[in-house]
């Protein structure tokens, strides 16, 4: 594998285009979970190819002040994955169902679990609900862990944005929350799951 | 349980072992490599396609030619493609440029082009755009150029005048001076 960072090989790739595989073998990887994780396998292995494939034709105008190419991969994922919108909800959906009856199951010894898990439809809700950019600062933050310098970097806006994109996403849950009566903090009854189609 | 603590419970992996991913990758990685093989043929030949036609002109005496195009009608030898024999150390081919336009020239006789000087007829003749054709001429006129048309402004909104080159080689140089719409084009055969 070529030595350097992500920047060097960058740079190296635009004399050299073949250079520019080093970048799939360091993080495709980490790309396909990610797209797996919002979008589902099949989906994920049609867009692997395409991330990559954007990534190197826009190699020239790459930020080379920022050694790591993961938030700008990752970033070129997420903007291919609004294609997949349909398949993210779906996913989102089941995911809520498995995670309900995880927490279901657990509730004998974490009383509080099953409340949350009757919350976890309506998560979803808020979550489809977000604008796109809010979204992604969301999933970037809470399902990749990435910090908000690195979130910043992937969506090209300053870190600042990143925090109140966040913080309006919190602020929305927190609505939820006390729409349901606090559910989050404490036990209470609760309407009907709210259903989209 | 805070906010965001219930969306990280929504987080799944999809059913992705390491076998799989592996597979998927290897696949992927191949296509992807095929892919930046093709381009990078590609790249590397828009670097060096500077321009898709390029004319070759042949003379008797290449070094004073090029001298001669560069003094009298401004253009520069591009020296990156200068070939030199390497036994004489004559220049057997190099090329001129104006304002990143390009002519070859080589040889006299090399691909059957041969100079008007040894009294062979021209069988082309070159436009050049330049971007004060009038004091084009002045320089050209100057430094000993023939002038075989002079300046004058065309019915398509050129202004041009025509000159030869020390072997006989016929330069048309332009200005644009006007946009003329083909449909008002006074052509009337001269």
């Amino acid at each position: 594998m070529s030595p350097g960072s992500d920047a060097d090989v960058i740079g190296r790739s635009l004399a050299d285009p073949q250079a520019f595989g080093a970048i799939f073998a360091r993080h495709a990887e980490a790309i396909l979970r990610y797209a797996a994780r919002r979008a589902g396998r099949e989906a994920a292995e049609g867009l692997i190819g395409e991330v990559f494939r954007v990534a190197f034709e826009r190699r020239k105008s790459y930020e080379s002040s920022y050694p790591s190419a993961r938030p700008w991969l990752y970033g070129i994922a997420a903007n291919l994955l609004f294609k997949h919108r349909r398949a993210e909800a779906r996913r989102l959906r089941a995911n809520a169902r498995l995670a309900a009856e995880q927490l279901a199951s657990d509730s004998g010894r974490a009383p509080r679990a099953s409340d949350a898990a009757l919350l976890l439809p309506q998560v979803v809700d808020v979550i489809e609900a977000l604008p796109d950019v809010e979204r992604e600062t969301l999933l970037l933050y809470a399902w990749e862990e990435l910090p908000y310098e690195e979130i910043a970097a992937a969506l090209s806006v300053p870190v600042g944005t990143v925090r109140s994109r966040l913080n309006r996403a919190r602020a929305r849950l927190r609505e939820l929350d006390a729409r349901e009566g606090g559910t989050m903090s404490r036990s209470s009854r609760r309407k009907p799951a709210r259903r989209r189609s | 349980m805070k906010p965001l603590d219930l969306v990280r419970k929504l987080r799944r992996d999809a059913d992705l072992d390491a076998e799989v991913a592996a597979r998927i990758l290897e696949r992927e990685g191949a296509r992807f490599m095929t892919t930046i093989e093709a381009a990078s043929r590609r790249e590397l030949g828009e670097r060096h396609v500077r321009q898709r036609i390029i004319p070759q002109l042949p003379y008797h005496d290449l070094a004073a030619a090029r001298d001669f195009l560069e003094r009298v009608f401004g253009f520069s030898e591009r020296q990156s493609s200068r070939v030199i024999d390497r036994k004489t150390g004559e220049l057997v081919h190099t090329a001129v440029e104006i304002h990143g336009a390009e002519v070859m020239i080589g040889g006299h006789g090399g691909h059957g082009a041969h100079s008007p000087k040894s009294g062979h007829s021209i069988s082309g003749v070159l436009t050049v755009y330049v971007d004060d054709v009038d004091v084009h001429c002045a320089r050209a006129r100057a430094e000993g150029a023939r002038i075989v048309a002079e300046l004058e402004d065309k019915f398509w909104g050129d202004r041009v005048y025509e000159a030869l080159d020390l072997e006989g080689h016929r330069w048309r140089f332009h200005q644009k001076l006007r946009d003329v719409p083909q449909e008002e084009w006074n052509y009337s055969g001269d």
